[in-house]
């Protein structure tokens, strides 16, 4: 009861704070950047959605380090998960809900479909809204369904996270080539002179990549938890 | 004005965080934090009449598209750390029967 009472003052010292701190967000803002990105974003990556040319261009050192955080984070759910105890029902979350005969037979008719638009998002990510990130989960939602449509469906958990390092190696490895062609880290590996279409060729290798990760990422988190919950 | 309201959601997770008695509950409400700093960037990168940054021609005001690359990542990794802090409280429970705030830092 004191912690809540003690609560009040200090959440209207932070909106004061942050109420102050944004009075004048407007006059400190500066849109150098955006017409930056605007001007020669198309130019410089071969990437219409501009979302894309940032994540996979300009900031590519980020979304590694993302990347990396995606596996730690899925290694250490499959770390905790483990346990040496047999398990007596390990698809308890499942069968206890008796699945209806309609919501089967449904996901068996959607789950081409979305496996179909999770690609179409994840090929797509420079020339229109989407990429890696939001067509893996996507995908992920797809590898989900076929564990609804087959009850007693087997995944090789370690498989997945050999699958995944290996992916990470192959990001890593793949945006460290434009060293070699360009003379800069972490960037497209066509020179900046070069073709467009055959720039794009990076961003849709690298989505493809970043899609497969995220995919396998969320999949194996989610059987993790399946497990896990007997 | 609209920032405002997304420092309210915020305040409101941070409140969550305080006032939360079992592991689960502050989990959420930190998800809840973290939906109203994303939503506070995309705030302050919009700009009223702005089109989404899908474009190659110089002459359409687009929205910033940094704040949106940022948030992305933030969405991923926000998502794969409530995971993770989720196991940790499944594994809490194991060992300790309980997953009130008050039992486990008896």
């Amino acid at each position: 009861m004191i912690r809540r009472l003690f609560a009040l003052p200090l959440l209207l010292g932070l909106f004061l704070i942050f109420a102050i701190a944004l009075l004048d967000y407007q006059t400190l803002y500066q849109d150098s950047a955006r017409v930056f990105y605007q001007t020669y974003g198309y130019l410089q990556t071969g990437s219409l959605n501009l979302v894309t040319a940032i994540y996979l261009d300009y900031r590519l050192l980020d979304t590694l380090f993302e990347a990396g955080i995606l596996l730690i984070a899925v290694t250490g759910v499959s770390w905790i998960a483990q346990h040496d105890n047999v398990e007596h029902n390990p698809l308890f979350m499942l069968d206890r809900f008796k699945i209806p005969e309609l919501f089967v037979s449904l996901a068996r008719i959607i789950y081409p479909i979305v496996l179909l638009f999770g690609i179409y998002v994840v090929f797509n990510g420079h020339l229109a809204p989407g990429g890696g990130f939001q067509g893996g989960a996507i995908l992920a939602t797809a590898l989900l369904i076929l564990y609804y449509i087959d009850l007693k469906k087997k995944t090789n958990l370690q498989r997945i996270f050999t699958i995944e390092k290996w992916l990470y190696l192959l990001l890593v490895g793949i945006s460290m080539i434009s060293f070699f062609t360009r003379g800069v880290w972490f960037t497209n590996f066509i020179p900046l002179e070069g073709d467009l279409l055959l720039k794009s060729i990076f961003l849709i290798t690298l989505n493809l990549i970043i899609g497969a990760k995220v995919a396998l990422g969320l999949t194996a988190i989610f059987i993790a938890f399946l497990k896990e919950g007997r | 004005m609209e920032p405002l309201l997304t420092i309210l959601v915020i305040l409101i997770g941070i409140y969550g965080l305080i006032s939360s008695e079992t592991i689960i509950k502050s989990v959420f409400t930190a998800t809840i934090v973290e939906a109203g700093v994303i939503l506070l960037f995309l705030n302050l990168g919009a700009i009223n009449g702005g089109v989404i940054p899908i474009t190659d021609s110089v002459n359409l005001v687009i929205v910033d598209p940094i704040p949106q690359a940022l948030m992305i990542t933030t969405i991923v990794i926000g998502s794969t750390v409530t995971s993770l802090a989720l196991i940790l409280s499944i594994k809490v429970f194991h060992n300790n029967g309980s997953i009130a705030w008050k039992d486990i830092t008896k």
